[in-house]
This record gives C-alpha cells, sequence and structure tokens, in this order.
C-alpha cells in the first residue's frame, strides 16, 4: 500500500499552496485531483482553440512589492515565488452602479471611493471613515462566534442605499450566506477589494496553474489527475487513509480535504465517522449561492461600444439588494459585468472579452438538466442568456451584438465540474476557520475554511500546513 | 562549523526567504525581524529550513532565541557542533 505523511484531496488553489509548502522542506505528498486540470473552481477549458478562464474575474488582494505584510507578498514568500517573476496588471477603475440612484467608482488607490463617498453621499463620510476604522483594528483570523455584517455596517452607515451598494459588491465576490455575512468575512472581503485591490497577473489562470505545479513538483510534490476519492478510512479519532474511485487504497499520516465541507462528509460513507465529522443537517451546511455566468467575445472594431476604463461593473437594479437564490431561475436584477481586458498594460488580440454573472437557482437548472427530454435545458440557456443581454446591454449603455463566440454555465455546469454540492462557488454557509475538525488528523482548507478569493485560497493551504502539520513531523 | 559558518548559514536562508532582504545594513544584536521586516510565517521558514538541512528539532518554546543574529549562532553553535 502507497503510504503519505500528507495527502490532499483536490488539486485546487488551495490544494496546490498546501503542497508546494510541505513538499518545499522535503516532505513526500500527494495531491488527488479528481478532473483532468488542476484549478478547481478557478481553472480553464479549450473552445475553438482559445483559452477559456473558469470562474476567474480578477485577483483581489493587489499589494505593491514594498509592502513585505501583505497577504499576496507573504504568500508568495512563502511559496517560494519571487514577486519579481510575476507581472501583475492592476485594473482601470471598477464601479458599483445602481442606475437611477447612484454610482460609487473605486480603485486600487483606496482614496477614490473615500472620494466617491464624499462626492454622493457627503452626509455618511465621516460615518464611513469610522467604519473604515473599525474594519483596520478588527481581527478577522481569530476564531469566534458568527456577528452580522449588516448590523455593523448598520450602526456606522445610516445611509442604507450607500450600505447596500457596498454589501452589493462584497457579497458578490464572496459571499456565501444570504442575504448577509459574517463580520470578519466581510472584514476580509472589505479589505482585499477595496483596500487591496484587483489585479490580475499576466497571461491567464493557466499560467499560473502551470507555475504552481512546477514549483510542487520541482520540490518533489505528486499529484495525479482524473484521481477522485471514494471514500475517507477512518479508525477512531484517526484517519488513516482514503480509498480512490479506482478502488485503491492509500494510507496516509495527515489529510487535507480542499473538496469542501459538505463535499467532505460525504466521503464518510458510514454514517458513524459521518456524524463524528459534523451532526449539521445537510441544509444547513450547503450553500445556496450559484450563478449563471456567460462569456462573450468580441470583434476589437465592437470596442468603442464597449466601456474601456471600467474592469468590473458591480448593479442592482431593484429597490433592496436581494443576495439569495432567486425564486427563478436567474436574478437579473443584479449581477457582476467583468471586462478582463481593461487591466494595465494592452493585450494583443482581435478580441474583446465580458463576462456577465448573476445569481441563479440550482435547483430549477437541476431539474431541467435531468429532464428526459435534454432540450429542456438547453432552451433555457438560450432564454436567459438572451434576457440577461438585454439587461446588461441597458447597463453597459449599448446593446450586446458582433459577438463572435459565447458560452453560458449554470449551476449544474459548476457542480459538474467542480464537485461543489449545488455550485455554491463560495461554498458551504458554514466555515471552519481553524481548520480542525473532529478528527485528529483531518484538517479542511480552501473555501470553506473560509479564507477568499484567489489568494484568500492559497494562504488558506499554507497556513493549514503551517499551523497543523509542521508541528507533527 | 564555526562562528561565521553558522552566521553565514543564516543569512543565506533568509536570503533565500526573501531574495530583497537588505543583508548588508543588519545589525547582528538587533531583532531580526524588526529589521528584515520579516513576519512570524517567515520565521517558521528558517527554523524549518534548518531542520529540513541538519535535522535538528527547534521546539517552539525556543524560538525566543533566534530572535538575533548573534542569538542564532549562540543558539545553534552547540546543536551544530558535528555539522
Amino acid at each position: 500500500m502507497r503510504e503519505y505523511p500528507l495527502l490532499i484531496i483536490g488539486g485546487g488553489l488551495s490544494g496546490l499552496a498546501a503542497g508546494i509548502r510541505f513538499a518545499r522542506f522535503g516532505h513526500k505528498v500527494l495531491i488527488l485531483e479528481k478532473h483532468t486540470k488542476a484549478g478547481g473552481l478557478n481553472s480553464y477549458y479549450y473552445r475553438r482553440g482559445r483559452l477559456f478562464e473558469t470562474g476567474l474575474h480578477a485577483i483581489t488582494n493587489y499589494a505593491p512589492p514594498a509592502d513585505k505584510h501583505a497577504p499576496l507578498n507573504r504568500l508568495l514568500r512563502q511559496l517560494k515565488i519571487p514577486r519579481h517573476t510575476l507581472k501583475l496588471r492592476q485594473q482601470q477603475t471598477s464601479e458599483i452602479f445602481f442606475p437611477g440612484r447612484a454610482s460609487l467608482c473605486f480603485s486600487n488607490d483606496f482614496s477614490l471611493l473615500e472620494s466617491q463617498i464624499a462626492k454622493h453621499f457627503p452626509d455618511s463620510v465621516q460615518h464611513f471613515k469610522n467604519m473604515v476604522a473599525e474594519i483596520d483594528s478588527y481581527d478577522a483570523f481569530t476564531p469566534r462566534p458568527k456577528v452580522s455584517a449588516r448590523k455593523f455596517v448598520s450602526a456606522f452607515l445610516q445611509n442604507r442605499l450607500l450600505a447596500e451598494m457596498i454589501f452589493c459588491s462584497l457579497m458578490f465576490y464572496g459571499g456565501s450566506n444570504e442575504n448577509d455575512m459574517d463580520l470578519s468575512q466581510f472584514v476580509i472581503l472589505f479589505r482585499s477589494i477595496f483596500q487591496e485591490g484587483f489585479f490580475r497577473p499576466e497571461g491567464t489562470i493557466k499560467d499560473l496553474l502551470d507555475l504552481l505545479l512546477k514549483q510542487y513538483r520541482d520540490f518533489g510534490g505528486e499529484i495525479e489527475f482524473s484521481s477522485g476519492v471514494r471514500e475517507i478510512l477512518a479508525e477512531n479519532n484517526r484517519i488513516s487513509g482514503v480509498r480512490t474511485d479506482t478502488g485503491e487504497e492509500i494510507s496516509c499520516d495527515n489529510l487535507i480535504s480542499t473538496a469542501g465541507f459538505p463535499e467532505t462528509r460525504r466521503l464518510f460513507t458510514s454514517p458513524g465517522p459521518a456524524a463524528k465529522f459534523s451532526e449539521l443537517p445537510e441544509d444547513k451546511i450547503s450553500g445556496r449561492l450559484s450563478f449563471l455566468e456567460s462569456i462573450y467575445l468580441f470583434n476589437k472594431s465592437f470596442l468603442d461600444h464597449l466601456p474601456q476604463d471600467r474592469t468590473i461593473i458591480f448593479y442592482n437594479l431593484s429597490e433592496n439588494f436581494s443576495y439569495r437564490r432567486p425564486d427563478e431561475a436567474v436574478d437579473l436584477n443584479s449581477g457582476v459585468i467583468c471586462f478582463p481586458d481593461n487591466f494595465e498594460g494592452s493585450r494583443q488580440d482581435d478580441t474583446i472579452q465580458m463576462r456577465v454573472t448573476h445569481l441563479a437557482n440550482y435547483e430549477k437548472w437541476r431539474h431541467a438538466y435531468d429532464n428526459r427530454d435534454k432540450s429542456l435545458y438547453a432552451a433555457m440557456k438560450t432564454d436567459w442568456k438572451a434576457r440577461s443581454k438585454k439587461v446588461v446591454g441597458k447597463i453597459i449603455g449599448n446593446c450586446i451584438k458582433n459577438i463572435v463566440y459565447e458560452d453560458t454555465f449554470t449551476p449544474v455546469t459548476i457542480e459538474r465540474f467542480t464537485s461543489r454540492t449545488q455550485g455554491a462557488v463560495y461554498g458551504s454557509s458554514e466555515k471552519i476557520k481553524d481548520g480542525r475538525t473532529n478528527f485528529e488528523n483531518l484538517y479542511i482548507a480552501g473555501t470553506d475554511q473560509g479564507y477568499l478569493g484567489i489568494v484568500g485560497a492559497l494562504l488558506s493551504g499554507v497556513t493549514m500546513v503551517n499551523q497543523h502539520i509542521f508541528n507533527k513531523m | 562549523m564555526t562562528i561565521d559558518e553558522i552566521k553565514n548559514v543564516i543569512l543565506e536562508i533568509i536570503q533565500d526567504i526573501d531574495d530583497e532582504a537588505d543583508l548588508e545594513n543588519l545589525n547582528p544584536g538587533d531583532a531580526l525581524r524588526d529589521q528584515l521586516d520579516l513576519d512570524s510565517m517567515d520565521f517558521l521558514d528558517i527554523v524549518m529550513e534548518l531542520r529540513k538541512r541538519y535535522q535538528i528539532q527547534i521546539p517552539e518554546a525556543d524560538y525566543p532565541q533566534l530572535a538575533t543574529l548573534d542569538s542564532c549562532v549562540n543558539y545553534l553553535m552547540p546543536r551544530l557542533q558535528a555539522a
């Protein structure tokens, strides 16, 4: 039987980071990845000979090289990737747009957001500054009981519209709870999006994944693709190993699962160990938030009709911003419109890309997908894509045409390729902040450990190994 | 190992952690963390690297003894005697 000091379920960003960390100091480690490619929620696929990214709009947590304590730079040192080997392109300007009511622009210079608030919400600017001071001093990483971010924000901002605008952007970028979020998640998101900001590395997510894979393998780490885990094997308080989809048993001293909270529990196939892992009911730990996402490619001649200085637009049309599983298949009242080409430095390409994301109802899409009549699901996709285009056209002030390629992912697509239950991109509504479980050698890393975004996922993998595994070696 | 050899090992490990670290102006009697702007995660790397290279286990309780370059040398001297 094969034996490893550390076994990792999932070759997404948190799994790769955990693996690099462990392998770096000469220890043997194996990552088991179900899919044929690395990346998990942030991966890629090819259509018509062109690479398309999944998930990635922008990476949060931008920091200049000199800021050594910034999460991004700490992370790169931990992974032993010299900062100067990465070319990072910062966003231009992003916008939170509530048509007919207000607009707030922000960039990687936090003073832009402050001046926008001073301009559009003059009565609230001091309240906003007071809130930022409180956020600055908040320790978001020590596990503690949940606190409502809504309550926290409303204690500072009496202006409901301003509060809704802030929540609209933060929830779309990482909210795993409906209509509210835990204060520590709010603080992490506020810092990573407004105070640090958006960037993209040069190239695509594939370049970043290839860099991580190379680093991992150079340190001696092993990874196997198309290698799903069927079962986690438990003996009393310990995990003894896993059984893979092919029936092979692999034993391990430590196991890190990046599959997610409900997804990891499902890997305990007998009721005793599953209950020991968590007794919370399934509907309490399954994330309810999923999305419909469309990618559009336009010919460059259409450029004049698209915003050229906007990187990401968060919009909301309804009276009250609603961040929950919609009653209909898709909620067009709000969404995210992203232009991945609108980062600093031009890209040599003959096409312009736009990505549009809306909240979507997993059950409705699942129901259509499972129908014997396969045309139902396809028709539903076509219908919602057309409706989305109309709304987005109004937001960006031009009708959407001249499309050379388009593709749409539904919650079912997300579930199929990421193994995330119900296509819940931001994972479970319950986070396991210290990564510990009721098994002494099983740890949770990634989205359900509660760090957010790409930098967060990578830091999660690093932190779990630093805090829980190294001291046992 | 001699004092200078141990110093060089430490400096080399730090350089490896942060290739832009300013080692020229390092004061051997002052805290490494403050001078190099390192945090606890980087500090762990020094410990892990020493373990990887010389198989020495440094318990967490001893970490304060690695605070400065001089104290590193004092602490490591007896432990790296054979190396």
